[in-house]
């Protein structure tokens, strides 16, 4: 939604002029923005693109220009170029050294790769038709959510050689998902789609190391299945070729990867686990777990961290896994810094009682469509491990709670299924991203929040800060004195402001710093 | 150096002044008082200019007129208004001194209502305005080798004024946009479904091509005027050449030496640390802004392109000219005067708000050692004034991003303000303030500035 924000201002921008009686140059120009976002290396904003029509050249082509600029929005290279008019531009990304864009062309279900050098110029080009199948599956699912988070995208840059591109995909009977690799270095490019026959297959990427492109897999036996198996899938970065697909979970525990980093030379896998009997959907983990796998994927040595016995000396943790007034935890992300601590980045939320729900079931004879039970999203938690994946530290972080009302019959599910549905059905959690720093050295975390205080009514931008071991917190109000005011991404640390003065016809853009 | 320019300045001026003038001055040291009488004087004079343009213009395309006229007296009229006109005495007159050298002897300047004017702004340019009011920016001045080449940059902006340019280019411009070929190609492009944006663009770039080449016309017709002026004072003919060479490289000179900054920053109690100013990962990190460019694409892209044609257009008359003096007034405060104007642009940069460039100048002060208490003071004062802004997350508005056509040492610094943290501002700061407290100690201000970075570091 930012992102449209972002294009609203630029087009404002230039249709400041279309009020002249005469004819002029400006208010002939007709210009329409159909993308733009921030292009990153990993998590940090080095720069960012707009691209628009510039011209319809007749009624299936249009002219392109791709603007890109750095990450203090100074133009670095127009790109002008023709093609259908149904081209937009999906993702982006940048490996230190090069630059690719994935155009998708929807009448004609053709992705197109185009990897851009160091020197400017367009090196490869890399082609892919999606049949009718996938195209509906990725209508749900890769195409349907459009958020800060950029759920379901995928385009991750290996430093200096290339990109891993992962997505749905259909296969036979299975929807399954597709993993390319597109080279920067010269052209070439792999392919690996994984079958099962007839089951559901989710795909996540962890990381790339030593060779090694590091995927969590999970396959679901149907649609309700709530106990989908767990693999780790181990990738060769050169051919492709499945090195390994190891199931993750032991006789003690289901494990699911979150994340991976790599602490003195081996891949670490951190993520929540599970009874082994239990259902992901529904139960409680029952803590983190930190598994240290080799390049063959196997385990060499584990670490589990559970909520009853570790956390509680630092929480308030119920044997439901609640902690007291924060309720449950969602966990949002999870970062290695370059000591080797570790943090978990999570939210709260918890079922209360819905005084609407409840008054619109009496009046209606329990037929109001609202639960008598909604969800409070409340406080914001960081969840500190040592390098030996001890836990030492927890702290909450206040902010005003939230609510978020639920349709009719939602109000049986459980409080660890019903995070899921914050999350991803109705998008009502506060945070919005983490961004780290190259070398690992410094985090941050940010957050939406509303204050109702004395001296200022208004939503807030909030950020926790983690740099070469202390943490801060920092809180931008945005409401301002401008029309709108928008905070998007900027670089590792700061933010982009964009203030919207509709009187003046002004946007001012600047960057600030989280402290 | 060109009035046809005066528009883009005038937005450039426009970005400047949009930034909150609010002045918590320190007795940092006896900056120039300017004479307030004088400048007011001259704001009037502006404002009747602009009411008899306004009567001059015919009922065709009045509306036309009076929105360029509106714009163009909005920001001269700013101009006077501001504290960057230097109009303190000592600076001032020098520089009539100098005018009345070149209108004493040149019976087409008699009667001139031209008011000529150092200004505060940093950037390298002299600027006629249209109606009368000429600068000549201290950025510019301070590049100056003699006296000879201010009267000759003064000689240019005159002509500019004598010949016209300002009102020929405006008349120009509002005939153009009424003109019935011109209405009638905008229309026939707005109907065009298919390839209008291409048509646009062409359109466009005839038009402004038309707009260039009478820019640069109206250059070679103001240096050959200038040359004319000139020649009758008896300053030196070569200080043109000298002048247009010095025009040519401006953007890749420095009056002072690179900024040091690991050395400038750096103490015992607050090492200077690498990781503020070290390189990153960039998009498109090899393309050279310049390198796919010809040479003549590369000068235009200069601050004052066209120097070395200028030069070749006047080289016969400057090459058979003989004798002139270098200085005709006074060489000793001409040397004195860059000093102090250098002072009064890192001022004006403060007062408004641009603390970037301030801390930029304030510190190339103290490295060359020249005025070392008042680059202190100031590097102390902008420091604490930083940190404010940071805390309260308005920096963005107070400070450059780099920038290409900026100086390398001077993006670094940006780069440093960029990444240095707020904690780090005030360890680096409270540590710069106590290396220099001894020798500060009896500076007006300056124990101020110590206590606000201590209490800043013990936040």
């Amino acid at each position: 939604m930012k992102q449209r924000v972002l294009a609203a201002g630029l087009i404002a921008l230039t249709t400041l002029c279309v009020q002249a009686q005469k004819l002029t140059i400006e208010n002939v120009q007709k210009v329409a923005l159909r993308n733009s976002d921030a292009i990153k290396e990993g998590t940090e904003v080095k720069g960012y693109y707009f691209f628009y029509v510039s011209d319809k050249i007749d009624k299936r082509t249009n002219e392109y220009t791709l603007q890109i600029t750095d990450n203090n929005l100074k133009k670095l290279k127009d790109i002008k170029f023709q093609d259908s008019k149904d081209v937009t531009i999906l993702e982006s990304s940048f490996n230190g050294t090069d630059l690719i864009f994935l155009f998708y062309n929807e009448d004609a279900r053709t992705f197109e790769y185009q990897v851009y050098g160091a020197d400017g110029k367009k090196k490869h080009v890399y082609n892919r038709e999606l049949t009718k199948k996938e195209k509906r599956y990725l209508a749900m699912s890769y195409l349907a959510v459009d958020d800060e988070e950029q759920t379901y995208k995928g385009l991750y840059p290996i430093e200096g050689r290339g990109f891993i591109s992962n997505m749905p995909s259909r296969e036979d009977r299975d929807y399954t998902f597709q993993v390319d690799y597109f080279s920067s270095e010269k052209r070439k490019q792999w392919t690996f789609t994984p079958t099962e026959g007839g089951k559901k297959l989710i795909g996540d990427y962890l990381g790339t190391y030593n060779g090694v492109v590091y995927f969590e897999v999970l396959k679901y036996g149907g649609a309700f299945d709530g106990k989908p198996d767990s693999y780790l899938l181990g990738l060769d970065l050169e051919t492709g070729r499945q090195l390994f697909e190891n199931p993750t979970d032991n006789a003690k525990y289901r494990f699911y990867p979150a994340s991976m980093s790599v602490v003195s030379g081996k891949a670490v896998i951190f993520g929540e686990y599970y009874d082994p009997n239990g259902n992901v959907a529904k139960d409680k983990s029952l803590g983190f777990a930190f598994i240290m796998v080799d390049e063959k994927g196997k385990v060499v040595g584990e670490k589990y961290c559970s909520w009853d016995l570790e956390m509680g000396k630092y929480l308030d943790v119920s044997s439901k896994g609640k902690i007291a007034d924060f309720g449950y935890m969602f966990v949002h992300n999870i970062i290695q810094t370059a000591d080797g601590s570790v943090f978990a980045i999570g939210e709260g939320y918890k079922k209360v009682a819905s005084g609407l729900g409840i008054a619109a079931n009496i009046l209606t004879g329990g037929r109001g469509g609202i639960a008598s039970i909604k969800i409070k999203v409340t406080d914001m938690i960081l969840l500190k491990f040592d390098k030996d994946f001890n836990i030492k530290e927890a702290k909450i972080y206040d902010k005003n709670s939230n609510s978020v009302e639920l349709p009719n019959g939602y109000g049986t599910v459980s409080g660890p299924l019903l995070g899921k549905m914050v999350k991803y059905t109705f998008g009502e959690f506060d945070y919005s991203y983490s961004q780290v720093n190259k070398d690992n050295t410094s985090f941050t975390v940010c957050y939406s929040d509303y204050e109702r205080g004395k001296n200022y009514k208004g939503g807030t931008f909030n950020s926790i800060t983690y740099n070469e071991g202390k943490i801060t917190t920092d809180k931008i109000q945005t409401k301002s004195d401008a029309s709108r005011t928008a905070v998007l991404p900027g670089k590792q640390g700061q933010v982009l402001i964009m203030d919207y003065y509709r009187k003046a016809k002004r946007l001012d853009v600047h960057f600030e710093k989280l402290n | 150096m060109r009035t046809v320019r005066a528009n883009l300045i005038l937005c450039l001026l426009l970005c400047v002044i949009h930034l909150p003038v609010i002045a918590q001055l320190q007795p940092v040291y006896s900056f120039q008082q300017d004479d307030t009488v004088l400048r007011k004087n001259y704001y009037d004079q502006t404002i009747k200019k602009k009411e008899l343009l306004l009567a001059s213009v015919g009922k065709e395309y009045a509306k036309d007129y009076k929105a360029i006229y509106d714009d163009q007296f909005k920001e001269i009229g700013g101009f006077w208004k501001s504290s960057r006109a230097v109009t303190s005495p000592g600076i001032y007159n020098y520089l009539q001194s100098v005018v009345q050298n070149i209108i004493s002897v040149n019976p087409e300047l008699k009667g001139t209502d031209a008011r000529i004017v150092f200004t505060r702004d940093w950037w390298p340019n002299a600027v006629s305005m249209g109606d009368g009011s000429v600068a000549i920016n201290a950025g510019l001045f301070i590049f100056m080798s003699s006296e000879a080449e201010l009267a000759f940059i003064i000689c240019h902006e005159l002509a500019h004024y004598y010949l016209g340019h300002t009102p020929e280019k405006i008349k120009k411009y509002v005939e153009t946009i009424n003109s019935d070929a011109y209405q009638a190609e905008l229309k026939r492009i707005a109907k065009t479904t298919y390839g209008a944006g291409g048509q646009l663009e062409a359109f466009a770039k005839s038009t402004a091509f038309g707009s260039h080449r009478h820019s640069r016309e109206s250059e070679a017709a103001a240096d050959k005027q200038a040359y004319l002026f000139l020649k009758r004072t008896g300053y030196d003919i070569g200080a043109i050449r000298s002048a247009l060479e010095m025009l040519d490289r401006i953007d890749d000179t420095s009056v002072y030496k690179p900024l040091n900054l690991a050395q400038v920053f750096n103490t015992k109690e607050y090492p200077f640390r690498k990781k503020w100013i070290e390189k990153e990962s960039a998009i498109f990190a090899q393309v050279n802004d310049n390198s796919s460019f010809t040479a003549q694409e590369k000068d235009s892209l200069k601050t004052h392109p066209d120097c070395t044609k200028r030069i070749a257009l006047l080289a016969d008359s400057i090459n058979a000219a003989t004798g002139g003096k270098k200085f005709m007034v006074n060489e000793n405060l001409f040397s004195q005067l860059k000093k102090d104007l250098f002072l009064e642009i890192t001022e004006e940069c403060y007062r408004a708000k641009n603390l970037s460039r301030n801390l930029y100048y304030s510190l190339l002060l103290l490295q060359a050692e020249e005025n070392k208490d008042i680059a202190v003071y100031s590097i102390a004062r902008c420091l604490n004034d930083l940190f404010d802004k940071q805390k309260n997350h308005k920096l963005g508005t107070a400070v450059d991003t780099e920038s290409k056509s900026f100086p390398e040492d001077y993006n670094l610094l940006l780069r440093m303000l960029e990444r240095i943290r707020l904690d780090e501002m005030a360890g680096l700061n409270y540590a710069f303030c106590n290396e220099h407290a001894a020798v500060m100690k009896d500076f007006p201000g300056f124990d101020k500035e110590l206590i606000k970075a201590k209490k800043s570091k013990d936040q």
